[in-house]
């Protein structure tokens, strides 16, 4: 990011930020901090206030509680709310929004309409944005002739246009099929951190938000319950909902755990009460609780039935896809173990022997959860 | 990023959540004024006349008694089997002519759509008077040597007066369907007939997702029909078929006026309309029938074959021959053709009555001043409806209005049943009581009652005929404007507006055109010696100037024309291109 881009970057703070609709409180005060030129996302499951959050940054939605900074200044809280077009941002909508009477061009030259520039300098930023997300050749079509990625090109180049220092993203991708997605992720990675722009991404989808964040902060029934980057969400998951939201390949009930330090315990498991298993421990676990362990599928390794160490297991399932083979293992009468990644293939019926990385297992007491 | 500056900091935003505000007041009250307020007192009259010094009793059923029989029974009974009738037909004939137009590939396809936007606003006495002119005994047919009279004998009665009403009702259910087939995606049938259905079973499960639709059309159908005043007027005066729309306006034009039965049939008449809209609004609330969204595909169009393709296309151009082409003809033909055609034996053409309009016999009258008289009226009243029902339509379509919303709805669904001419004699009692006359606003016999009365009785349908547009507008578009730096009014003005454009239009001429020809409420509260054009034809077909009443006739339908080709061609000259590409589709197509 060059020292110009990165002098306009915003600041964001949420303080203590809720929203209720009629019984519902869709936020529960949310504290979060945003530097400038991060590029946050927002990662949490339908209904957990997500996009709540966003509106209420954007100015589409007023807090009901709490106050929202942009670069120090409020613009929601209290002492009243400053309307978006005042907020110096841009916004790509999950639906694209864009205006079906304009053309591609119009659209996105629609935020310069406010601006200084002169009509010159207005038609070349639009000319090198066309350029630059590639699709100059569409610039006078209008929106119902693009397709589904076309039209979210549009969005992202409409977003940039006004080189504002926020740039939020509401589920931009979510419309779009898997080769479309991933090649307009780049994009927006690309591009966004290119205009050095402060961003704020929504998704439910954990591999997106791993790839493009900064940060990731994860979002439960309207409250923040972590915030860190993709690696430490990963690595050290606050609790069982961030765990699973995150990836497990398996989740299972832990008969009996022995402390080892302050954050590591060995676990038995009942399908398999003859074998030591190291995990991280997570929370509180008392000696009654009801824990279990959660394995990520990186720390999941499969090996030939005659291989010494493992839990024995069974293969359910093969699936091929391009780099190796994915398979669903079960261990004990009914337990599970699922995305089991080999370079070989092993056939289904096929009994073999399973070890768990210490590192990707995790032991968590998912009643001692406030929520 | 720009500085934010602190003095626009109480600015509201876009949060649409709001319990009773000042706008809702506003809203309310002008409601009252307009439409509550004169219905509920005219309609008080009907078992509670003392209350208004209309009567004796404080409270008696003995005009509800008196209502019911004779010659006012008579009109009630005919009004309601006729109004079921005809939505029954209306609704029928207009689905299958939705479904030919817009999902076959029948001849000419645009021109029928336009067809019956022309057939819209062709207001009924119109449609009467060329259909008399034509059959008549000293009519146009008979004046080219053709013997009618069998023809006419059965016209004159139900036939004519549910033929004519049919044909009036047909473009509003028409639009409805048209409206619930555009959203008819191939993939229901697809479902059907992959999963093993026949034709029939297809027809049968798919028809259920525009159940919604049919039953607006037949809600609406009925009121239209119900609340005409127009063939009441003409046909079924001259018929000896009493309505109950004339039983109404006779029980208060003769003398004495009698207030209380014309309460009580105009509570029977609006009450008649609660059985279907009630019905229209348990299926909607049962099910949910939104099918369209961004993976609809377009409708499959059915391709005929030659043969079925001709026969199909010449039953669309009969059903427009019959519902358009009779009456103007007739119309038409007449206003040429000297009175001594019909005793001479040979046809004499004249211009004679033409040269009327604007150079009256010295008891008649110039359509001139009353023609211009309603240009302004329809400028006006279409000017304010318009912006009222958007503001209106915009409360009713929001998805958190909450109770104030859900009145307003059901008021306004309410009001569409509500006669013009009940509303006349409404505001005629209501704005002549001594307290409001005295203590609020004296507005009786004056011009600026009767465009606030045009104004109520468009209302409610112009608000109904803007809420589906609105509702289609992703409030995404105009948030996508606000967050890129527009401020509320210009995010209207350039997201909103261009996407409206075209039915505002299209409303802002059906309300014109409509309060043209308008006849019920204009012949009850004109003020003296201003006259609107309605009411001059109808004075001067009164006392059988039929050839001068024709020519006026044939005048002011030109002029509405004429102002519809101007309105358009400005449109199309103006917008900028990306305007005329978006519209409703039921006005698009």
């Amino acid at each position: 990011m060059s020292n110009e881009t990165a002098r306009k970057a915003s600041s964001v703070h949420f303080e203590n930020v809720g929203k209720t609709f009629g019984e519902k409180d869709a936020l529960n005060n949310v504290n979060l901090e945003i530097a400038p030129g991060t590029f946050l996302v927002l990662l949490g499951p339908s209904g957990s206030g997500k996009t709540t959050l966003l509106r209420c940054l954007a100015g589409i939605e007023r807090p009901s509680r709490g106050s929202i900074f942009i670069n120090g200044t409020p613009v929601a809280g209290e002492g009243g709310f400053l309307p978006p077009e005042k907020r110096g941002l841009a916004m790509v909508f999950q639906d694209y929004a864009l205006w079906p009477h304009l053309t591609v061009r119009a659209n996105i030259g629609f935020p310069l309409n406010n601006s200084q520039l002169s009509k010159p300098a207005r038609t070349d930023r639009v000319d090198n944005l066309l350029d630059r997300v590639g699709i100059a050749h569409l610039a006078d079509r209008y929106p119902n002739q693009l397709s589904g990625g076309e039209q979210q090109r549009v969005a992202l180049a409409r977003a940039l246009a006004a080189e504002v220092g926020l740039i939020l993203f509401d589920e931009p991708l979510s419309n779009l099929d898997a080769d479309r997605r991933e090649s307009l992720r780049i994009e927006i990675a690309t591009l966004t951190r290119e205009s050095g722009a402060t961003a704020l991404y929504i998704t439910h989808d954990q591999s997106e938000a791993f790839a493009l964040a900064d940060k990731v902060g994860v979002l439960k029934q309207g409250e923040l319950v972590q915030l860190d980057t993709p690696e430490m969400i990963y690595k050290s998951p606050a609790n069982a909902f961030v765990t699973r939201f995150t990836g497990v390949s398996g989740e299972f009930a832990i008969k009996q755990f022995k402390k080892m330090g302050d954050s590591l315990v060995e676990v038995y498991l009942p399908f398999a009460p003859d074998i030591t298993v190291e995990a991280t421990k997570i929370g509180k676990l008392s000696k009654d609780a009801n824990a279990s362990l959660f394995v990520r599928s990186a720390g999941v390794s499969i090996f030939p039935e005659t291989n010494e160490e493992g839990i024995p297991g069974e293969i359910r399932d093969v699936a091929f896809n391009g780099r190796g083979y994915e398979h669903v293992v079960k261990v004990g009468a009914a337990e599970m173990l699922t995305k089991v990644y080999s370079k070989h293939r092993f056939d289904r019926g096929v009994n073999i022997k399973v070890t768990l990385d210490p590192a990707s297992c995790f032991a968590i007491d998912p009643s001692t959860e406030e929520m | 990023m720009n500085v934010i500056k602190a003095k626009s900091f109480t600015e509201n935003g876009l949060d649409t959540r709001r319990k009773f505000s000042f706008g809702s007041i506003g809203v309310w009250t002008a409601l009252f004024l307009l439409i509550g307020a004169p219905v509920l007192c005219f309609l008080t009259l009907g078992v509670s006349p003392r209350l208004f010094q209309q009567g004796p009793e404080w409270f008696t059923l003995k005009y509800v008694h008196e209502a019911f029989q004779g010659f006012a029974g008579r009109a009630i009974f005919n009004s309601l089997w006729v109004a079921t009738v005809v939505s029954i037909f209306a609704v029928s004939i207009a689905t299958s002519m939705a479904w030919v137009i817009h999902r076959t590939n029948i001849g000419a396809r645009r021109f029928w759509a336009v067809a019956m936007w022309l057939l819209l606003l062709l207001p009924t006495w119109m449609m009467t008077l060329g259909w008399t002119d034509l059959l008549q005994p000293v009519g146009g047919l008979q004046a080219l040597g053709i013997n009618c009279s069998y023809i006419y004998h059965e016209f004159f009665g139900p036939l004519g007066i549910v033929v004519v009403l049919t044909t009036a009702a047909l473009p509003f259910s028409y639009f409805i369907i048209t409206a619930g087939l555009q959203g008819l995606g191939p993939e229901f049938e697809d479902a059907a007939r992959i999963h093993g259905a026949n034709k029939i079973q297809t027809f049968k499960t798919v028809l259920p997702i525009i159940s919604p639709a049919i039953l607006s059309a037949i809600a609406v159908s009925f009121a239209e029909t119900i609340s005409d005043f127009g063939v009441a007027d003409t046909l079924g005066y001259h018929a000896h078929f009493p309505l109950a729309t004339f039983i109404l306006f006779k029980a208060i034009s003769s003398y004495p006026a009698n207030f209380s039965v014309a309460a009580v049939v105009a509570a029977v008449l609006i009450l008649s309309i609660v059985p279907p809209i009630t019905l229209q609004s348990r299926v909607m609330r049962k099910n949910t029938f939104a099918v369209l969204s961004g993976r609809t595909r377009t409708p499959r169009v059915r391709e005929f074959r030659k043969g079925p393709r001709v026969l199909a296309t010449t039953i669309v151009a009969t059903v427009f021959v019959v519902a358009i082409g009779v009456p103007v003809l007739g119309a038409v033909m007449t206003s040429f053709i000297s009175g001594q055609s019909f005793y001479g034996g040979h046809l004499h053409l004249t211009l004679l009555y033409y040269r009327e309009i604007f150079n009256p016999p010295s008891a008649g009258k110039s359509l001139g001043t009353p023609l211009l008289l309603s240009d302004q009226l329809g400028f006006v009243v279409a000017s304010c409806t318009g912006a009222f029902a958007v503001v209106m339509a915009r409360r009713l379509v929001t998805k958190v209005g909450g109770l104030s919303q859900r009145i307003t709805d059901i008021f306004l669904l309410g009001s569409i049943a509500i006669p013009g001419v009940v509303l006349a004699i409404g505001y005629i009692f209501f704005y002549n009581l001594s307290f409001i006359t005295h203590h609020v606003i004296n507005l009786y016999e004056t011009l600026p009652l009767l465009i606030i009365a045009l104004i109520a009785s468009s209302l409610p349908g112009q608000t109904r005929f803007m809420a589906g547009p609105v509702s289609q507008i992703q409030p995404s578009l105009s948030e996508a404007a606000r967050v890129h730096g527009a401020g509320r009014f210009t995010a209207w003005r350039t997201t909103n507006l261009p996407l409206m454009s075209r039915v505002l239009l299209w409303g802002w001429l059906l309300t014109f055109t409509k309060t043209i020809s308008e006849l019920a409420i204009a012949t009850i509260l004109f003020p003296p010696s201003q006259e609107p054009a309605s009411v001059t034809i109808q004075n001067y077909l009164a006392n059988f100037n039929t050839g001068a009443g024709t020519a006026m006739t044939v005048m002011t339908l030109l002029e509405m024309l004429g102002i519809i080709v101007i309105a358009l061609g400005i449109y199309r000259l103006v917008t900028p291109r990306g305007w005329r590409r978006i519209g409703w589709r039921g006005i698009q197509s």
